[in-house]
């Protein structure tokens, strides 16, 4: 077992990467973006090769898998001789409900359970079908596998889980939080035991997903104890175009006054709140936080963006009495240094000591932000999912 | 069958409505208007719709111009070789209609469906001047399409098995409404019942039942209506109103559709409803009522 496809299905792109598992090396990646257009955009970039970016037409999942498979294999921009040396595939698939907890092997009951979930994740879930089925068509008898995003969090005690709310939702229609990222956060954690050289059952962590979407996940005993994502990964922080918490009567109430349909305040609590609605400019944390000496709005979404974030830290300090560490992962949480600094700097009380000269180094290392006598480590580690689902691939196949 | 490049024939409200809505589910739209001129304005139509969307946060500035970037202006009918489907939306004249379906069925690809919106007007008669009247059917959108998930399928006498199964996919599964299956009849469902139902309530205001005030709130309250029918008049047009009924009261014959003394004196006057700023009641430029 040496060589592993990992691919990211979306409804009008599909992002790959090839492992070679001897060393967790990545052969070549890429992308298929604009699927079902006059003019798809196709970049593949190997290792120790030229790079490939150019525009063709590909008109639905299969042939984008087509084109995949073409470049690994090609004789100029190829890295593998023929098709037959992909070992297995591993896909990552964002909901897997109540049921798939765990990474697994794909049978038929895998596939129709993923169908099943459609409703809860309309945009996700039936693009990552479509993935399967095309890698299915093309490399039949390879064995495939799935990687959840929500399956982490399938450890939460049903006290994190509910919803305070009729019991009957969640019966009937699966109202419940699932929590998302789980494969980061996972990541995340495993790596801060590894740099601290502990036992990961031994610490009490805390890891900040944040990118442009963004999530905190209290990890206890190695399993996540609570995450601020919900049923929708709408829940939870402030984000960059998504609101995260606010009183759930306002939705009817802006529904009322404004006549919005269920589809409207949908799109502007997702694509038109957070950073992008108070500061009026950007939802890109750098054009944020570029801005904020000269743009109230500017520093007022940095600091609602920054405050949120830091009340989530403190209330899972009390959801796992206490924390040890403290991780920072994804676009902002691995490259903003004052976001990190503000947090940091307001963490005293817990024995945060932010060491300036460790969190202004930028590199894609893991390492540390704090000075050596803090009793709560802070750390950055850049997260890999991609690594995570080729590893449980192998994994599973070993097995 | 493969749904991606659709042809919109005619740019007004409901042309203007149809492109858009096909663009938004991801399709290539070729809108086709008789001059450049047209086309801008049908465009800048759009584009203004558009901007009212995102005032409604409904999308992002980056989705509208993906979806812009999806509709070709078209002026020479014979790039319609390249699309999948026509969706023709012109002004309610049988003759007019009846050109523009010879000429489809020239330029088109020999095996694609021709649909018409017609809301009135016989489809096995526009269907008659076309080569083979089997792709022949009537796809009728409501105003406002986007916001509208209903369409009704219209089969004329000779539409085919295989149109109508073409046709019933394109709309459930490609832009995803709910098709209904209508026979060709005056009217067909929803124009029929709800231009009686306008009438009716023409015919009330007009006997001093009820104010018009009352007459929507009775409706719009008691029976969950969006808006009553003297506001649904006023938005569809009361022209297009009185167009639709006269022509139900040509092909029926029956007295039931009669328009009312009211609706035709209300056109003369040119008191046409949202459009003209008043009808029976009065609309700003957004078209939102003045209370």
């Amino acid at each position: 077992m040496k060589k592993i496809l990992v691919i990211n299905a979306g409804s009008s792109s599909l992002k790959y990467q090839l492992y070679d598992m001897s060393d967790e090396s990545v052969l070549a990646k890429g992308r298929v973006e604009r699927i079902g257009m006059d003019t798809s955009i196709i970049v593949h970039e190997p290792k120790d090769r030229e790079d490939l970016r150019y525009v063709e037409e590909v008109l639905d999942h299969t042939a984008a898998v087509r084109v995949v498979l073409q470049k690994l294999t090609d004789p100029e921009h190829g890295v593998i001789g023929s098709i037959d040396e992909i070992d297995a595939v591993g896909h990552r698939i964002v909901h897997g409900g109540e049921k798939l907890t765990q990474s697994m092997i794909i049978d038929d009951h895998v596939k129709q359970e993923i169908r099943r979930l459609f409703d809860l994740a309309p945009l996700h879930n039936p693009a990552h079908l479509m993935g399967i089925m095309a890698m299915e068509a093309n490399l039949p008898g390879v064995p495939q596998t799935v990687v959840f995003d929500t399956a982490f969090h399938s450890t939460m005690p049903p006290m994190s889980y509910m919803y305070p709310i009729p019991k009957v939702l969640y019966k009937k229609h699966m109202v419940r939080r699932y929590g998302f990222h789980g494969t980061s956060h996972q990541y995340v954690s495993e790596q801060a035991a590894k740099f601290l050289n502990k036992q990961i059952e031994s610490l009490k962590i805390i890891t900040c997903h944040i990118g442009n979407g963004a999530s905190v996940t209290a990890v206890k005993d190695g399993q996540s104890f609570d995450t601020s994502m919900g049923m929708t990964p709408l829940e939870g922080l402030m984000m960059g175009t998504r609101s995260g918490d606010i009183d759930p009567a306002i939705v009817p109430y802006a529904m009322v006054k404004e006549e919005l349909t269920v589809n409207e305040v949908n799109s502007m609590l997702n694509k038109h709140s957070g950073l992008m609605a108070i500061s009026g400019l950007s939802s890109d944390m750098r054009e944020i936080t570029d801005s904020m000496d000269s743009d109230p709005n500017a520093k007022l979404a940095f600091d609602m963006f920054e405050y949120r974030l830091r009340k989530y830290i403190g209330s899972y300090v009390a959801a796992l009495n206490g924390v040890d560490v403290i991780v920072f992962t994804a676009g902002i949480g691995e490259n903003s240094v004052v976001l990190r600094k503000q947090v940091c700097e307001n963490l005293t009380y817990l024995g945060v000591k932010l060491d300036v000269e460790r969190n202004a180094v930028r590199s894609g290392e893991d390492r540390r932000i704090t000075t050596d006598d803090s009793t709560v480590q802070v750390l950055v580690i850049p997260t890999n999912e991609e690594l995570m689902i080729a590893r449980d691939t192998h994994r599973l196949l070993d097995q | 069958m493969i749904f991606k490049k659709i042809g919109v024939i005619g740019g007004g409200t409901m042309g203007q409505g149809i492109a858009e809505m096909l663009s938004k589910k991801g399709l290539d739209v070729y809108l086709v208007e008789k001059t450049e001129q047209l086309l801008e304005q049908a465009f800048q139509m759009i584009e203004i719709s558009l901007d009212k969307q995102i005032e409604k946060w409904a999308i992002t500035g980056t989705e509208k111009k993906l979806i812009l970037s999806r509709i070709h202006k078209i002026t020479d009918k014979s790039k319609l070789v390249e699309v999948d489907m026509v969706i023709e939306t012109i002004t309610e004249n049988i003759e007019m209609k009846k050109r523009v379906f010879a000429e489809l069925d020239q330029v088109t690809k020999p095996d694609i469906v021709l649909a018409s919106n017609t809301s009135t007007l016989s489809l096995t008669e526009i269907a008659s001047v076309v080569n083979d009247p089997g792709r022949v059917i009537g796809l009728h959108f409501l105003h406002p399409v986007s916001r509208i998930d209903l369409v009704e399928l219209i089969r004329g006498l000779r539409t085919s098995e295989e149109t109508y199964e073409q046709a019933k996919y394109f709309t459930e599964t490609v832009i995803q409404k709910k098709g209904i299956m209508v026979f060709d009849s005056p009217g067909y469902v929803t124009t029929r019942l709800i231009c009686i139902l306008i009438n009716e309530a023409l015919h009330t205001l007009q006997e001093g039942v009820a104010s018009a005030e009352d007459i929507d709130s009775a409706m719009r309250i008691g029976y969950d209506f969006r808006y009553g029918p003297l506001e649904m008049c006023d938005r569809f047009g009361l022209d297009a109103v009185l167009a639709a009924m006269e022509q139900m009261f040509r092909e029926y014959g029956d007295l039931k559709y009669r328009p009312s003394v009211l609706l035709k004196k209300m056109v003369r006057a040119g008191n046409l409803g949202v459009k003209t700023g008043e009808g029976f009641f009065k609309y700003d430029r957004d078209g939102d009522r003045i209370q």
